[in-house]
């Protein structure tokens, strides 16, 4: 009896699912259908008269196909749990270029309304999900469409055929309302494996996907790049070369001074050391804040016990390893745990940390723990999306598990070949 | 006193040179890479050296790792390491043997000669003097031990000042104490930390080992 129950109610969940992809998937071939309707209502034995409805047809499956797809995917997703990346290609970011122009990634622009449009455009013209939707709104109909019209055919001809009164009518409204509830709880399935096959990402697209993400990165180090060298530049700008003009200026009285004023002298050369030394602690600071010297001299893992050992929190490290990686990965991971560590006094409010540097067979894994108040995540603009971004240059990604209330873990990790 | 130089800049070699030379002091050899100071070290066998962390061929810490080598060799070899900066790391390596006879600077400190030449011969005598750059570090990173903790604040002050090298009397110059106020400080200092008397000669070392372990 439950059997029975259960078996029924699959039966029309199914059937209406059934309906739901014939209508969904039969939304491009009704246009056409609709059009050719308008040019055999239109027709004046002038073949050319059919133009317009053909032109209208392309414009209805040029719009339609990109939410018919949309629609599958999310129905596909929420009967079976099988999600299907979409994979359309997003637009890159429009910055307003020096000279007043709008750059969109492909051409400059008068303003960014321009900009915007023109990218939209050319994004979706050179998308190959585009062409990929087109494919499966054609595909569609013929596959899941034609399977998912058994059930309610089956009803149709059932309907049409009790109301009739000659036996072969009848026999058939009975068989098609067999067949409709037989082949109900199954016809539906059919969307998932067609939907699965023809709306992936291609090969192709995965490409694209990658390039898009690489030119992304390309463009983010560059401008990253530029701010560095614009903070030392100014830097030394203000630090050191003034206090350098500073010191000249103070030996050039003192040398006048000698003669006449000894005491004087001796007080402007003193300055003079002091100013020295202070230029000297700039200059270490700035050269801490490009590449650390402990670094350069020793490695990742010395860097980031040294670092350890002049943090504020009590921190322990453990690497199970010597290693030397390539510079540029070394220093990535190495500001990336000083500032998880730096977040980990400011934000977090924690006491301790622990640190483990660990490699496995696919590269560097950084672990970083605070027993602070958690609550970090990984917000647009924000430190932590900054180290992910630094360290996407590298292929690395970065984990951040943060409850509220702590603790806090972040896993950054980086494929290596050098290993 | 005999010095071996090791500095692989011609300017600061230079000038170091003449520094020690105008305080009477005799340099009997210098050294610009990291091989050729280890050599130099071993052969020379020098009353004090003065060794730049960063040397060639490998513009690494060729320097750090050639004192480190030769004071294996021999013993409490007397050595100052100068460097562009300062680690608590590199200073711990230096004094893990606890054998004293180190100092650790900064390039700079170089401006103040007459501490300078001061702190050199402490080091000579086996004394172990830090730079204030790596005293401070300590003082401001967080971990710290149950015995260190016990300490009294001034306590820990002169054990800092220690740390830098000073003598009991310059310590009391700075906190303006009498030398018998500081003595005693120091004898409830090396009590606390449990430092016992056969090791005499040590004790200041140990102490200031005692501060840089704190983990």
């Amino acid at each position: 009896m439950r059997q029975l129950v259960s078996w029924s109610t699959s039966a029309c969940v199914g059937f209406v699912r059934a309906c739901v992809v014939v209508v969904v998937s039969m939304l491009v071939p009704a246009v056409w259908a609709a059009a050719a309707g308008l040019w055999i209502w239109w027709w004046d034995g002038d073949p050319w008269s059919g133009i317009v409805p053909f032109l209208w047809a392309c414009i209805g499956t040029l719009a339609l196909c990109r939410p018919v797809c949309r629609m599958i995917r999310s129905l596909v997703a929420k009967w079976t749990g099988t999600v299907i990346p979409a994979g359309y290609r997003q637009a890159g970011p429009v910055t307003q270029m020096a000279t007043g122009y709008w750059w969109n990634g492909y051409s400059y622009e008068r303003t960014s309304r321009d900009a915007r449009m023109d990218q939209q455009w050319r994004t979706r013209w050179k998308d190959p999900a585009t062409w990929r939707d087109l494919r499966f709104t054609a595909i569609a109909p013929i596959t899941a469409g034609v399977i998912c019209a058994i059930p309610p055919a089956g009803v149709a001809a059932a309907a049409l055929g009790f109301g009739q009164s000659t036996p072969a009518a009848r026999l058939a409204g009975v068989l098609g309302l067999a067949v409709a509830i037989g082949g109900a709880p199954y016809a539906w399935r059919s969307v998932e494996p067609v939907a699965v096959r023809f709306l992936r990402a291609s090969p192709a697209m995965a490409l694209a996907d990658r390039v898009d993400e690489l030119t992304a990165q390309r463009a983010d180090t560059t401008v990253a790049q530029a701010a560095e060298i614009r903070r030392i530049e100014r830097d030394l700008h203000d630090g050191a070369q003034a206090r350098l003009v500073a010191l000249g200026l103070s030996l050039a009285t003192a040398e006048k001074l000698m003669e006449t004023d000894l005491d004087q002298a001796r007080a402007l050369l003193r300055n003079a050391r002091a100013g020295a030394a202070t230029s000297l602690t700039e200059l270490r600071e700035l050269v801490r804040g490009i590449n650390p010297p402990v670094l350069n001299e020793r490695g990742l893992i010395d860097a980031v016990r040294a670092l350890a050992l002049d943090s504020p929190l009590e921190t322990a490290v453990t690497a199970d390893v010597q290693l030397r990686l390539d510079p540029p990965i070394e220093s990535a991971m190495y500001f990336g745990v000083a500032e998880l560590l730096t977040n980990a006094v400011k934000h977090a409010h924690a006491t301790r940390a622990r640190i483990s540097i660990v490699r496995d067979d696919t590269g560097i894994v950084v672990d970083v723990e605070d027993d602070g108040r958690g609550g970090a995540g990984v917000r647009p603009g924000g430190g932590l999306d900054g180290l992910r971004r630094r360290l996407a240059v590298f292929d690395g990604t970065v984990e951040v598990t943060s409850p509220a209330g702590g603790p806090t873990c972040v896993r950054m990790m980086l494929p290596c070949e050098s290993l | 006193m005999r010095i071996v130089v090791a500095e692989d800049l011609y300017l600061l070699r230079d000038g170091m040179v003449r520094l020690i030379e105008a305080y009477g002091h005799e340099v009997v050899a210098t050294a610009t890479t990291g091989p050729e100071t280890l050599g130099a070290l071993l052969t020379w066998r020098p009353d004090v050296s003065i060794v730049d962390v960063r040397m060639p061929p490998t513009q690494s810490d060729e320097g750090l790792r050639a004192a480190l080598a030769a004071r294996r060799e021999l013993p409490g070899l007397p050595v100052l390491i100068l460097s562009q900066h300062v680690e608590q790391l590199y200073a711990r390596e230096l004094l893990a043997d606890g054998a004293g006879g180190i100092g650790y600077f900064l390039k700079e400190s170089v401006f103040d000669a007459d501490q300078f030449i001061d702190a050199m011969e402490r080091v000579a005598d086996g004394g172990t003097a830090m730079d204030p750059a790596v005293i401070a570090k300590l003082l401001s990173s967080g971990s710290s031990n149950r015995r260190l903790e016990q300490l009294t604040e001034r306590e820990h002050s002169v054990l800092g000042l220690m740390a830098e090298g000073l003598s009991n009397q310059a310590i009391g110059q700075r906190l303006f104490l009498s030398e018998s106020a500081i003595s005693k400080y120091t004898t409830s200092m090396f009590g606390k930390l449990g430092i016992s008397d056969d090791e005499n000669n040590n004790r200041r070392v140990l102490a200031v080992l005692a501060y840089l372990n704190k983990t």
